[in-house]
């Protein structure tokens, strides 16, 4: 076998997986804002405070991946069209901006009284009379930067499957699937950052409200989860019957050395349980007309091990991709 | 639609054509080009793949000796974000070192692993049919070199040039040509 060096390592999982986590933190929290209103402000608050977070977090770890990271700005001297790599960091710049906004518009009450914006043209020239927003004014420009950042954010995690797939030399890589995989899975991620820290912060909302939250958010994630698992399947099955080289690649996590990592804790750890978990929490509202079934013990177990999911289907895709080649290969 | 990978439309086109059969794995031309470029030790411009064809016992073993393919539609320059890797009028894919980076992204897209992270340079690096040669009216290194003769190199759009002669009497391959990578190594194929 011809030694295989990955150029890519974990500081790229790391990127491509935080990215992702961004990505469905803001549009759940977007979602919540529009669908919810008032109902479901705990979501939309802990989406809009951890979204900026993990990005920064991640673009951080591309950076340092650079053979010269203190030259990462040359990406934004110019836009190459074909390459995904250009786009996405132009995608990425956006919607970290709007992110930080977003996350500033959210912050609790005495802090945001620091806000300060200009409220006619005149006093963009006198900063001294900049006023600090108001309720309604707040409540606006949430919902605008919610409607703006929601396509940017669903963009941001399509991209990371699509700067994967874009690579012909890679047969594992090479399909729409994985950019809709990733872009499930990054959404996927994204609400079970915010089930986590619900889970993890005690609040003192009353049981109904709590019902409404609970409800929303395994809800979406199971509709997630699902989603994912019926892009793997037709996965699997397309790229068994494809090229031969197609055919060799899913053999990396077919009986190769991606297998275990990939059916246990992709497949049964980071969807199957949570989706049982899910399930279960649900079953009464369906059913029974009931309040959803929520130890905040289960929840968070759950919403942990779609994240651990999460993690490892982007290592595995990013690992194996690598050792995926046209074929046939020749010896060196 | 014209197929991408056809190398009619430029003045000039440059390719190798190898003889698998003249070659005898003596690596003399990695050396050449190693000197001839400064390549870090570790690393390689230029490598003899094998190619082992048939079953027991009438096996077959051919080396082929490959570089960067310079392909005609490289997939390398399509995904690099800061246009760093470009192509010349006449075919010769090239990485602008100052301009690059060093995201990786090309050697993620590059079908026949013909780069590697130059780390002196801190930039990604390949062959680049030794153009400072070219352009003075050498041969690349490794073509200088070859004790076997199985290197040949020369301009395909040329009707008179060696290269050209070649394809034209024999049968040939190329690598990976179903890929539509346009690629500039013509292998002529054993007796
Ligand atoms: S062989 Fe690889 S590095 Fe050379 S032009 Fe083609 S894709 Fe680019
Ligand atoms: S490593 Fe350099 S040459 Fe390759 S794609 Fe990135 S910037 Fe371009």
């Amino acid at each position: 076998m011809r030694e295989v060096e990955f150029h890519w390592n974990v500081l790229i999982v790391i990127y491509l997986f935080t990215a992702g986590v961004s990505a469905g933190a803001f549009v759940i929290s977007g979602l919540a804002t529009y669908l919810g209103g008032a109902k479901y402000k705990r979501i939309s608050r802990i989406g809009a405070m951890i979204a900026p977070c993990p990005l920064i977090f991640g673009l951080g770890m591309l950076v340092f991946d650079l053979t010269k990271p203190l030259q990462f700005w040359w990406l934004f001297l110019t836009v190459q069209w074909t390459s995904p790599m250009s786009i996405g960091s132009w995608l990425l710049t956006f919607f970290s901006l709007l992110s930080i906004i977003y996350f500033l518009l959210w912050i609790p009450r005495p802090w945001r009284d620091l806000l300060r914006v200009p409220h006619r043209w005149g006093e963009i020239f006198s900063p001294k009379r900049w006023q600090s927003l108001s309720r309604r004014d707040v409540g606006i420009a949430r919902r605008v930067i919610a409607a703006i950042g929601f396509p940017v954010g669903l963009g941001v995690g399509m991209y990371t499957g699509v700067l994967l797939g874009a690579i012909p030399a890679r047969p594992l890589w090479n399909t729409p699937m994985v950019a809709q995989l990733f872009l499930f899975s990054a959404m996927s991620t994204g609400v079970a950052t915010v089930l986590l820290i619900a889970a993890l912060v005690r609040d003192k909302s009353d049981a109904d409200h709590l019902h409404h939250e609970r409800h929303f958010l395994v809800s979406v994630d199971a509709v997630l989860i699902v989603f994912e698992i019926f892009i793997i399947i037709p996965f699997f099955l397309h790229q068994a019957l494809n090229t031969w080289s197609s055919a060799e690649s899913v053999n990396l996590i077919m009986g190769g050395p991606y297998t275990l990592a990939f059916w246990v804790g992709v497949i049964l750890l980071g969807l199957l349980v949570p989706l049982a978990i899910e399930g279960f929490e649900l079953y009464p509202v369906v059913w029974r007309e009931a309040a959803v079934k929520y130890s905040r013990l289960w929840g968070g177990v759950s919403a942990a091990l779609v994240l651990v999911g999460g993690f490892l289907l982007r290592y595995i895709f990013v690992y194996a991709g690598q050792v995926s080649h046209f074929l046939p290969l020749l010896e060196r | 639609m014209a197929n991408p990978a056809t190398e009619t439309t430029r003045k000039k086109r440059w390719v190798f054509v190898m003889e698998p059969d003249r070659c005898i794995d003596c690596e003399a031309c990695m050396v050449a080009c190693s000197v001839e470029n400064h390549v870090p030790i570790g690393e390689h411009r230029n490598w003899i793949a094998h190619r082992e064809t048939g079953a027991f016992p009438d096996l077959n073993l051919s080396f082929m000796p490959e570089n960067c393919h310079h392909c005609d539609n490289p997939p390398c320059e399509r995904v690099c974000p800061t246009g760093a890797t470009y192509q010349r009028d006449d075919g010769i894919v090239l990485i602008d070192y100052d301009k690059c980076i060093g995201c990786k992204y090309c050697i993620q897209a590059c079908p026949y692993d013909a780069r590697y992270v130059n780390e002196e340079k801190q930039a990604v690096d390949k062959c680049t049919f030794c153009v400072h040669r070219l352009d003075a009216g050498q041969p690349p290194a490794c073509v200088e070199t070859c004790i076997g003769g199985a290197r040949h190199f020369g301009d395909l759009n040329d009707p008179e040039s060696e290269v050209s002669k070649l394809l034209a009497t024999h049968d040939y391959t190329r690598l990976y040509e179903e890929a539509g990578t346009g690629p500039a190594i013509y292998y002529i194929r054993g007796k």
